[in-house]
């Protein structure tokens, strides 16, 4: 089931998201643009001397699946790690709403999470909880509980969204990694957020399991209408969930549209990414460098 | 080599400043946390963890520094004839120095390296920031109620090795070297006064809060993967042992300070 709706293509232009969409006589019509949820400003990040982002603007629109594409290390996860705050920007800003957030103390700061699901790379379930007390722990801590029958209800019925009822009582060491990763969706939706962030949702699992997951995104975006960023680097499942694909490299937007767009997109690292290739430069590198017959030795010489 | 110095220096400043903050907040916080309901299961989770499963090794410790203590005095006071009075030296001793310091190092090896080690864990596997992205403070839901548990935990624990050290060390003095009971307790009730009792409970309060918050901050800022986490706990006894240390002294000096300020004629006397 793919998501994007044909012949789209989209632009990022500042602040504004703007959609075109080709007519029947292949015209380029613009559409009104969706109305920014999450927004960031000339955001740079560095770690030490490391520059990681670099002067990156876009913003995401509400209702919408947002796909951030990207080789391992090009800044992703640091980047929707901003959305929320989890990260605080080198410079630049981040809005939620309009408002802007990255200069908010902790405190504020926990009001406005309450309105994000993360889906953490590895789930980060709180391995000393079962899954239903990994569920009830936002839960806990931001509603207050006068039935508690009530509360396991809601459990019940998030854990039946991502289709483990019944793992209730269950300690994550116990789950698979596919079965970790839905747990840890459910839990992420447990206060009903309005914007769902993935991180790598599809990472180390076969490819019956990230289909799933592929098709969880699709439902909860569907059924809850949420907004959803997913950071990943699966491209089948960013091709089935994505109404937009953005493109980081080197810390920068190198492109930023529907999926047909990114498909036929001239830039050649666009093309090599999706596509799974590597450079030819870099592969004359690799060919090259370090000889087998010099790599190979034996346990004799090293006697003296 | 002077630039490798210098950025050396500014590191070490800045992570004393992260620390500053670190425990500011993790005291702040805590304070707050007191008149929460919410934070008492918490609260009472850890103090079950920290204390319960400690009070054995905190006994053998303190009774081993009794019967340490009688052994090597002995020899020394009988020489003078004043065998009786080691009871004295032995109890001033445990409850005014070597209890609370003792029994503070042996937590800080049990309970500092166990939090450094499941909060290091906590943090390299992302559980920290998911509590934080659930909008949770992590000081609040982690800290708080491991500095609370040390802090009401660490006195209560070192009254039994002080416990221990006075029974060991009564125990060593009448069935190894034959001192007459009544004598040994009444000159060690006469020396032995509330104040000293006092001097050494407090000592083990803070030694508790800095083996908290030291523990918390090396599991909160903990490197990646497994070499990460060993590194943390290593850094976080050593970094507390030192702490407790220099504790000692400082306090040691306080608390003699005060008493000449309140006592000086006694003080003058004894």
């Amino acid at each position: 089931m793919t998501h994007e709706s044909a012949g789209t293509r989209g632009v990022s232009l500042g602040s504004i998201h703007l959609e075109k969409t080709t007519d029947g006589n292949g015209q380029e019509r613009q559409s009104a643009p969706s109305e920014p949820i999450l927004e960031v400003r000339n955001l740079t990040k560095k770690f030490g001397t490391k520059l990681v982002l670099d002067n990156v603007s876009l913003s995401i629109e509400k209702g919408k699946t947002t796909v951030v594409i990207g080789p391992s290390g090009c800044g992703k996860t640091v980047l929707i790690k901003h959305f929320i705050v989890l990260q605080r920007p080198t410079q630049g800003q981040v809005y939620f709403q309009g408002q802007r957030v990255d200069d908010l103390p902790e405190r504020q700061l926990n009001q406005i999470r309450t309105h994000f699901g993360y889906l953490f790379q590895e789930g980060a379930l709180f391995d000393s909880m079962t899954i239903a007390e990994n569920i009830m722990f936002p839960i806990r801590h931001h509603a207050k509980i006068r039935d508690w029958r009530q509360v396991d209800e809601v459990v019940k019925m998030k854990l039946a969204m991502v289709g483990l009822d019944g793992f209730q009582n269950y300690f994550p060491a116990r789950l698979s990694g596919g079965q970790r990763k839905r747990a840890a969706l459910a839990r992420a939706i447990a206060l009903n957020p309005e914007v769902i962030l993935y991180d790598e949702p599809t990472t180390g699992l076969d490819p019956i399991r990230s289909d799933i997951i592929s098709e969880l995104i699709v439902k909860l975006a569907k059924e809850l209408g949420v907004t959803s960023v997913v950071v990943t680097h699966d491209m089948k499942s960013a091709y089935k969930v994505a109404n937009r694909i953005i493109m980081l490299h080197n810390g920068k937007i190198v492109a930023d549209g529907d999926a047909d767009y990114i498909r036929n997109h001239p830039h050649p690292v666009v093309q090599q990414f999706i596509n799974g290739q590597v450079s030819e430069d870099d592969l004359a590198v690799l060919r090259m460098s370090g000889a087998v017959a010099a790599a190979q030795f034996s346990p004799k010489d090293f006697e003296l | 080599m002077i630039a490798a110095l210098g950025a050396k220096a500014v590191e070490d400043v800045v992570n004393a400043g992260r620390f500053g903050r670190f425990a500011w907040r993790s005291v702040t916080t805590s304070v707050r946390g007191c008149t929460r309901k919410s934070t008492f299961p918490l609260v009472w989770t850890q103090m079950f963890i920290i204390g319960v499963h400690s009070v054995p090794v905190i006994m053998i410790t303190g009774a081993f520094v009794g019967m340490t203590l009688a052994v090597q005095a002995y020899d020394q006071l009988a020489g003078m004839g004043l065998e009786e009075h080691l009871g004295v030296l032995i109890n001033i001793s445990v409850v005014k120095e070597l209890g609370p310091v003792l029994a503070a190092v042996m937590l800080a090896g049990r309970i500092g390296g166990a939090l450094t080690a499941e909060l290091g864990t906590m943090n390299v596997t992302e559980q920290i920031d998911a509590v934080r992205s659930m909008g949770t403070d992590p000081i609040r839901y982690l800290v708080a109620p491991r500095l609370l548990a040390c802090l009401l935990l660490t006195p209560v624990l070192t009254i039994f090795a002080d416990l221990m050290g006075v029974v060991g060390g009564a125990l060593v003095s009448f069935l190894q070297f034959g001192i007459n009971s009544r004598a040994y307790w009444t000159f060690s009730a006469s020396a032995v006064a509330f104040w000293d009792v006092s001097v050494g409970i407090t000592k083990a309060f803070f030694f508790g809060g800095a083996i908290a918050i030291i523990s918390c901050f090396k599991g909160f800022s903990c490197k990646e993967g497994a070499h990460g986490v060993g590194q943390a706990c290593t850094e976080a006894f050593v970094a507390s042992f030192i702490s407790i240390l220099a504790l000692d002294f400082a306090l040691a000096v306080i608390f003699k300070t005060i008493y000449h300020i309140f006592w000086p004629i006694k003080s003058i006397v004894t």
